[in-house]
């Protein structure tokens, strides 16, 4: 018997009763398509046999009734603007896709909540909850494109984690299907619950593999106070790296502290048309923003963290106050993937290390030295001030892309395996998905597996939801 | 040589709002910023002073206005500007852009002399792009505007492109003179820790009416030419037609061509 059941002509006719015409694409290679793979690249992608795009909780319930009868497998699927092919079909089956159920339901501001669907755009969301005085922390760096349910289903982090944290922070409740349509809710309004188990945490970064995410209540922050930023120049990255855990432990109130090297400057620049002060002379820069209640905290910010980035080898700090020239210095990290796919298509963005603050130094030093090894020119561009390490490796002259699809992993995979070393993981925000499928499962203790398929099972026994994810292989 | 840099304090939005009923700005909870076409005029006058040996130009940023209005002096000061000078008065309230030029070149005469001046094309929030080329004319000097590069400066000359409808043209003026760049002379430098220090501690000099010799009637509201007696918004109505194609897509694209058929678009469009 064949492990996964098909979509049928009975069962595409079953969906479109449930769902109508716009609720269902099959049979149309070209719509299918858009749904077959993510910025992973084309080449992890694989083709879905159905597309549903169910506008309720109610319809994703029916759906999952449906595809646990004929045992198909589903795979949830935001933007698709992930980095690892979490939404690629890999079984193929149905890929659920909850484009349609983009509302912003309900802004609560005595509870100091949101309650989205996870269809909105996370900038949307941002926006929205801006107009009412409030912040919605979670500021992964494709907020234009990225939907919140993503976020949560990676669990993805960004520009803001020092300050403010992960999503997974910043859900406090979500209602979900399970893969036998079941709907459960967890968490809620409020911030503190030690009422079980936290399931909550657990879908957290779950890749859609346990249940389907069809709602979510998120926290609201008090608006922020004023920001200033920081550009630093450094002759040599060992400086760089050096300042960091001095920038991060100076006592201010440091948002951000983001790394770019001399490469991604290069390329990003390139590709934008515009320049960083001091590019010839700078190895690489750390883009630092502080937060303050007043100008003279602002000011204090400024002055001590950019003494401490002058004392630790810096050659010059810029500050920007303004919009203008803030944008100016953010506008190349945060086209920093953009700027080097504009000059090798072949980028690979798969690269999400995880190391704690005190081995960040010695982790640049191996992915510089294993990437000279490798004969990779690379780009790194990173959230520094936690660890998170984004080497961007472009694709050798000469090679094939099918053959780079396999070099770049394995790269990755003996990076990973330094940064495991130093005490860290193989991804901070991106995610598994199938591209580190295999380096996770060989990275893990039988132990530590056996517990994780125990939890895999116990939503999902059936294994139709999201198949060949994380620790799961495909048969 | 002396050079002095008008700058403006402006607010920091994209669309200034005016209050219907009193025809001015509505500044209430709005940050402030430098006015970003100075910032070229800044740059400009910077790099002169790195082109020649230190100590050779001194560059001093003026501006009008309330006292905050020291913060965007200081911005030009960590910028590169060797010093500042503060217009402020509450008899230079209200002023217009007649009242304004006379109040700056009264204190730049006052401060000076200076061989070179530099202004911005315009402020991003009244838009006249006047004051700089008012000041010219009250000073007796000339007036350079929408300056592209400077192509030569010496203790006595200034030739400078223009950019002109249709191309660029070069000119030669006597110095003193005004120059007024336009946006693409120069990209504006990122202030540095240090030159936002230097900023912090440097004093600003106030200028008042008194200070000037300046009369009631010659500044501020009652030296003004002109007065904004009405402000009113366009009202935007939008006349769109939504057609739906519950009824299939050829329907749809039909009812389409009929209303553009009904407005002549389709003619229009041959």
């Amino acid at each position: 018997m064949e492990r996964y059941g098909r979509v049928t002509k009975e069962i595409y006719d079953e969906l479109l009763a449930l769902l109508g015409r716009g609720g269902v694409v099959m049979n149309d290679a070209e719509a299918l398509d858009n749904y077959a793979w993510d910025q992973a690249g084309r080449i992890w992608g694989r083709m879905p046999e159905a597309v549903v795009k169910p506008a309720d909780s109610a319809q994703v319930a029916a759906v999952m009734k449906i595809a646990s009868r004929e045992r198909i497998p589903v795979t949830p699927r935001g933007a698709g603007s992930g980095l690892n092919g979490g939404a690629v079909p890999l079984a193929g089956g149905i890929v659920l896709s909850l484009e349609r159920m983009n509302r912003i339901l309900e802004i609560d501001p005595i509870n100091r909540v949101a309650v989205v669907e996870p269809g909105v755009v996370t900038n949307d969301l941002c926006r929205a909850v801006a107009e009412h005085g409030f912040l919605y922390a979670g500021y992964p760096m494709s907020t234009e494109t990225s939907f919140i349910g993503g976020n949560f289903a990676t669990n993805a982090g960004g520009g803001k984690v020092i300050r403010y944290g992960n999503t997974r922070r910043h859900v406090l409740g979500v209602e979900a299907v399970l893969p036998n349509g079941e709907i459960i809710e967890l968490g809620g309004r409020f911030r503190k619950d030690t009422w079980g188990y936290s399931l909550l945490s657990l879908l957290a970064g779950s890749e859609g593999t346990l249940a389907v995410v069809t709602k979510l209540i998120v926290n609201l922050e008090p608006a922020p106070g004023k920001t200033v930023n920081l550009l630093a120049c450094y002759p040599t990255l060992e400086e760089l790296v050096e300042s960091v855990a001095k920038v991060i432990g100076s006592g201010r109130r440091i948002i951000s502290c983001e790394f770019m090297d001399r490469n991604l400057v290069k390329y990003t620049t390139e590709y934008l048309g515009c320049s960083l002060p001091e590019q010839e002379r700078s190895e690489g820069y750390l883009l630092i923003q502080i937060e303050g209640d007043t100008e003279a905290q602002l000011e204090d910010g400024y002055e001590t963290v950019g003494k401490i980035c002058l004392e630790c080898g810096a050659f010059e700090v810029f500050v920007a106050e303004s919009r203008t020239d803030s944008a100016a210095m953010w506008s190349v990290r945060q086209n920093g993937l953009e700027g080097m796919r504009a000059r090798d298509p072949h980028a690979c963005a798969s690269g999400d290390l995880m190391v704690p603050l005190s081995a960040v130094p010695e982790m640049i030093r191996r992915i510089k030295k294993i990437s000279e090894e490798w004969k990779v020119e690379i780009g790194i561009i990173s959230h520094i001030g936690d660890g998170n390490i984004h080497p961007i490796p472009l694709k050798p002259e000469g090679m094939t892309p099918e053959r780079w699809a396999v070099y770049a992993e394995e790269f990755f995979a003996v990076l990973i395996g330094e940064a495991i070393a130093l005490g860290g993981v193989g991804s901070g925000e991106h995610g598994v998905g199938h591209v580190k499928q295999k380096i996770l499962t060989e990275s893990k203790s039988a132990a530590e597996l056996e517990v994780l398929r125990g939890v895999k099972r116990a939503f999902d026994p059936l294994g139709i939801m999201n198949p060949g994810k994380m620790f799961s292989p495909l048969d | 040589m002396r050079i002095a840099v008008l700058v403006k304090q402006v607010p920091a939005v994209d669309t200034v709002k005016i209050d219907e009923t009193t025809g001015t700005m509505i500044r209430d909870g709005v940050e402030a910023e430098l006015n970003p076409l100075d910032l070229h005029a800044v740059e400009a006058a910077v790099r002169i002073k790195e082109s020649r040996a230190a100590g050779e130009v001194e560059i001093t940023a003026v501006t009008m206005g309330p006292p905050a209005a020291r913060k965007a002096v200081k911005y030009a000061i960590a910028m590169g500007c060797d010093r500042g000078l503060l217009l402020s008065d509450r008899k230079f309230g209200g002023a217009d852009t007649l009242a304004t030029a006379r109040t700056l070149s009264r204190a730049l005469l006052k401060a000076g002399p200076f061989d070179l001046l530099f202004a911005g094309e315009r402020a991003t929030d009244g838009e006249t792009g006047q004051v700089g080329p008012a000041c010219a004319k009250l000073m007796g000097v000339s007036v350079l505007s929408y300056v592209s590069a400077i192509d030569d400066l010496t203790d006595e000359s200034i030739r400078v492109v223009r950019a002109v409808e249709g191309g660029h043209e070069t000119v030669e003026a006597p110095l003193p003179a005004i120059v007024i760049p336009v946006k693409e002379m120069n990209i504006p430098r990122l202030c540095t820790l240090s030159g936002k220090l230097r900023a912090k501690t440097a004093e600003i000099p106030l200028e008042t009416a008194e200070g000037l010799f300046m009369a009631e009637e010659e500044t501020g509201l009652k030296g003004s030419a002109t007065q904004v007696v009405n402000v009113t918004y366009p009202k935007v109505t939008r006349q769109g037609r939504r057609v739906v194609a519950a009824e299939g897509l050829e329907r749809a694209v039909e009812a389409v061509m009929g209303l553009l058929e009904e407005k002549n678009a389709l003619e229009e469009a041959k």
